[in-house]
């Protein structure tokens, strides 16, 4: 059973960029319009692999070793993140801090890259992203700590295990948690209201825009490595907080609805949310962490437990 | 005398001898030389005596006779001194012979080292004082040799002042303790009840906090941490501060003789304001030393929330997560100081190499030194506290820390752990940012100025000692577990091994941190991408200005990229800025912009005390008219004031 969720997890590899395909084709059916495939990704990859890439002027190292750093990092987070609250065991661990270093590693690797290009709109949106994971690192840290309680355990599976069944969900702190998840889920895959991903306006980029250099192989594999983000929160979303059962068969297929599910609803806010003023993204996140504060207490506190 | 004893006194007697020499014409790099090897030397004795759990020379004693020592814990700190202090020595044999007053700044390297290990092998509390007051010292003397001028007079008069009033904390612990005869005898404390304890542990957190720059008694080290030559800056600010933990650690693990509920939460409370005030005033600096000064102030804050959860799980029992907070702790102690002189050490060499330190006015630093830069950029990654570095492995143990101490009630405790854990992850992405600035504005991108672009590396000892410590860095990131076990067997309460050896950290209630296997998977998949991207075909393009020429003024500045959070935080951090525009007739001449973030402490606390004490200082003053004949009279009056007090039996 590891063994096939090890494969599931390379898997992820090839599926992740479905995923915001999927997102983006519901999404356009919702605005009444026919959009592109949910396939689109896939073209659009293959067609930056034929491309040259991009060398701005005074560029060095740190700009051409950014993208594949980047995908390494999701790589290696999509190796740590189980499925059917199962993993690999490619002997990387499954530690829910170690997956928040690894984020950390790859934003930093594309704010530095950012500097090397000293490209204004990069630089701007790069501060800007920065900005919003202060707030949104203390609230995913929050989050996994509410999924950590019942297992006593930061172990991912353990996590996963502790939060299967529908017992845990007579607790109050599940749901806080659950909803603090969804917030984390907005913030990292950059979607609206935080972010607008279809954005051709360079002033308004958040993780789009230290993208703006790039070309050719080096956008593919930042391209990737942005749909691997959503492979990792949303799989994590639904693996933590949505329902699964302890089988590992069960299990898999519901994190292929509970993934589905987080898709539609992503498509949903997208539709019905405008972007909001990203000097409001703190106080937003900030009411996350206090929910995710007082589910904390109801858990110690004993309420539902 | 055992064969350790005799090492740690010729190392001693070494690094003296160094000193001496530094003080001859010609003798400075041979004694800086010297100097190191006695370092060296202790730093085998402390690894030595960590190790091998055997104590060396006299054990604590209460009596006021000189008595020196080495334990377990000293050997630890020993070791981290003599880690930072050997590679610094060996760059300052290149830094300090150009600087000015150079031979006085080596030798008083010497006595600063000596007081520094002083402090750690004191086993008496006359010779533990004695070598803590050297301390304070002998840096403000070895700033006032190497510079002049009057603002840093005054920043050395700000740090002497601040240190000597926090710093009779330590004094009155330390004399109660020696009171008691408490000092290596934490049953002596508890006899002596609750109110001694509560006395000695208040006066030890202010006396030890100020010295280590816990917020907010932290005022003193952002004004003289930046202005010292550059290798003493990274013994201050890499092992001083460290010391004063030293002492901490002392009187509230091992001498208290109780774990008190109220110190773990105190200290949680002391390490979050320190570790996230700290790096937000961090940000908003200009000047890369000052700045670096503010990160040292977020790290001391991070080895307190470590110290406190440590307190915590004592008092609830749980002595395996009790010993590996404190183990994460102190392992954020030897981080901190391996990286934190590493990069006070690059800030040198980038003021030697471009003769400003201004964070808008470097760029494009790393491909023309690329060695120095290289290490800088290691030390800046170390301290954001990235995997697979070391700071991220101890920021990684004191995260754990903190969760764990949520799983626990009562309920107040466990919601400071995850208030204290929700602050320590905001703190390192607001470290993050800070040195993704840092790197940016200083390594990356294009030079700013001519400096800049002419800048080369530094002599092969200034390298070297760079090089050293980045080794260092990447070496505890691989390998932190190897570390880790003998860090616990020294927390109070640890009996015999807690976890077992690993190269990774592997700890219950994780999922496990294999540093190694996660280090070598990154760079396999980086390299393996890298070949799968192949050879590289670019088209060379400018950079993407709607169109528009790339001039220096589209350049991004510091200011610049910390707006959002500026602006987020308005309310707290109170950034003034002036626009003032020149005008001839209707035509804009020119607008100059200035903006600075004042710090709030000092507005809101240091500066009303200092105003105080002017007023009452121009009261007192009204005592001395200069006319003689007031002078007779108060001596008149004293004389009559004691007769009468004679007479009436008072004085016996």
């Amino acid at each position: 059973m590891n063994a096939l969720a090890g494969i599931v997890q390379i898997a992820g590899v090839v599926l992740a960029p479905l995923l915001t395909g999927s997102i983006q084709t519901l999404k356009a059916r919702l605005q009444g319009r026919r959009g592109p495939s949910a396939l689109q990704p896939y073209r659009t990859l293959r067609r930056l692999w034929r491309k040259s890439a991009v060398d701005p002027e005074g560029t060095g190292v740190i700009y051409r070793l950014a993208p594949p750093l980047v995908a390494a990092c999701m790589l290696v987070a999509l190796a740590i993140v189980p499925v059917g609250g199962r993993g690999g065991g490619f002997g990387l661990g499954n530690d829910a801090l170690v997956l928040v270093g690894l984020l950390a590693l790859a934003r930093f690797a594309l704010a530095a890259a950012a500097w090397d290009t000293g490209s204004g709109f990069a630089l701007m949106a790069s501060a800007r992203e920065l900005m919003i994971s202060v707030f949104g690192e203390a609230l995913l840290v929050l989050a996994l700590l509410l999924a950590a309680l019942p297992a006593h355990s930061t172990g991912l599976q353990a996590m996963s295990a502790a939060a299967a069944g529908g017992h845990i969900w007579s607790a109050p702190a599940h749901w806080c948690g659950a909803l603090a998840f969804a917030l984390v889920i907005l913030v990292e895959t950059g979607r609206q209201p935080i972010d607008n991903p279809d954005t051709h306006l360079e002033l308004t980029m958040i993780h789009e825009g230290p993208l703006l250099e790039y070309g050719g192989r080096d956008l593919a594999l930042l391209q990737w490595a942005a749909a691997a983000r959503h492979w990792v929160v949303l799989v994590l979303g639904a693996e933590l907080f949505l329902p699964h059962t302890g089988g590992f068969a069960a299990s898999l297929g519901l994190l292929a609805a509970g993934v589905a599910v987080l898709c539609g609803s992503l498509a949903l806010v997208e539709t019905a949310q405008a972007k909001m003023r990203i000097l409001r993204v703190p106080a937003l996140v900030g009411v996350g962490c206090a929910i995710a504060l007082a589910g904390a207490g109801m858990w110690v506190g004993g309420i539902g437990t | 005398m055992g064969a350790l004893d005799a090492v740690a006194l010729a190392g001693a007697a070494t690094v003296a001898l160094g000193g001496l020499l530094a003080a001859t014409s010609g003798g400075l790099r041979c004694g800086l030389a010297v100097q190191a090897t006695g370092m060296a030397l202790l730093g085998f004795d402390g690894i030595a005596v960590l190790t091998g759990g055997d104590a060396l020379g006299a054990a604590f004693r209460s009596t006021i006779a000189p008595a020196l020592g080495l334990d377990p814990l000293s050997g630890f700190f020993l070791a981290v001194l003599a880690l930072t202090a050997v590679p610094t020595l060996v760059f300052a044999r290149d830094y300090l012979p150009a600087s000015p007053g150079a031979r006085g700044v080596g030798t008083l390297t010497a006595a600063f080292l000596l007081a520094l290990v002083g402090v750690l092998t004191a086993r008496d509390v006359t010779s533990f004082l004695a070598f803590w007051e050297l301390m304070t010292l002998i840096p403000a003397a070895a700033i006032l040799v190497a510079r002049r001028d009057q603002a840093v007079r005054s920043a050395v008069y700000a740090y002497l002042a601040i240190t000597h009033l926090g710093g009779a904390g330590v004094w009155i612990a330390l004399l109660t303790l020696a009171h008691h005869g408490a000092l290596g005898d934490p049953s002596a404390l508890a006899a002596a009840g609750g109110g001694a304890q509560t006395l000695v542990a208040l006066t030890a957190l202010i006396g030890f906090g100020t010295k280590a720059g816990f917020i907010p008694l932290h005022a003193w080290l952002p004004r003289a941490h930046p202005v010292a030559p550059a290798h003493l800056s990274a013994l201050m600010s890499g092992m001083m501060i460290k010391v004063a933990l030293y002492g901490l650690i002392r009187v509230e693990f091992q001498w208290l003789g109780a774990t008190p509920r109220w110190l773990g939460l105190a200290l949680l409370a002391v390490g979050l304001l320190s570790s996230l005030g700290g790096v937000l005033w961090a940000l908003v600096q200009h000047d890369l030393k000052r700045l670096l000064a503010y990160h040292s102030i977020e790290n001391v804050g991070i080895i307190a929330l470590g110290l406190g959860a440590s307190l915590l799980f004592a008092d609830a029992g749980k002595t395996t997560w009790a010993a590996i907070a404190f183990a994460a702790a102190l392992l954020h102690v030897a981080n901190h100081a391996i990286f934190k002189a590493l990069l006070f050490l690059g800030a040198g060499t980038l003021e030697r190499a471009v003769g400003s330190l201004d964070l808008d006015h470097l760029g494009g630093l790393l491909r023309r030194m690329p060695w120095a830069g290289g290490a800088f950029l290691i030390g800046a990654m170390a301290i954001a506290g990235l995997p697979p570095l070391n700071g991220f492995a101890s920021e990684w143990l004191v995260l754990q820390s903190l969760l764990h101490v949520a799983f626990y009630r009562p309920l107040g405790v466990a919601l400071a752990g995850a208030l204290a854990l929700a602050g320590l992850a905001a703190t390192a992405a607001l470290a993050l940012l800070c040195f993704a600035k840092v790197v940016g504005l200083v390594l990356l991108g294009r030079p700013r100025r001519a400096e800049c672009a002419a800048a080369v590396e530094p002599p092969i000892g200034m390298r070297a000692g760079m090089l050293a410590l980045a080794a260092m860095c990447v070496a505890l990131g691989l390998v932190p577990g190897l570390v880790l076990p003998t860090l616990t067997a020294l927390a109070p309460g640890a009996h015999g091994a807690v976890l077992a050896r690993h190269a990774g950290l592997v700890l219950p209630g994780t999922g496990s941190f294999p540093s190694l296997t996660l280090a070598l998977a990154l760079a396999v998949l980086t390299t393996l991408l890298i070949a799968v991207r192949g050879k590289r075909r670019a088209a060379a393009t400018a950079t993407w200005a709607c169109g528009q020429p790339v001039v220096a003024a589209l350049d991004w500045t510091s200011a610049g990229f910390t707006k959002p959070l500026r602006l987020v935080l308005e309310a707290l951090l109170r950034p003034r800025r002036a626009i003032e525009v020149k005008r001839d007739g209707a035509i804009v001449q020119s607008i100059s912009y200035t903006g600075h973030v004042p710090s709030l402490l000092d507005a809101a606390l240091y500066e009303p005390i200092a105003r105080a004490g002017l007023r009452a200082a121009a009261v007192a003053r009204r005592l001395q008219s200069g006319n003689v004949r007031t002078y007779a009279a108060y001596l008149l009056g004293l004389v009559i004031a004691l007769l009468v007090l004679a007479r009436s039996g008072v004085l016996g």
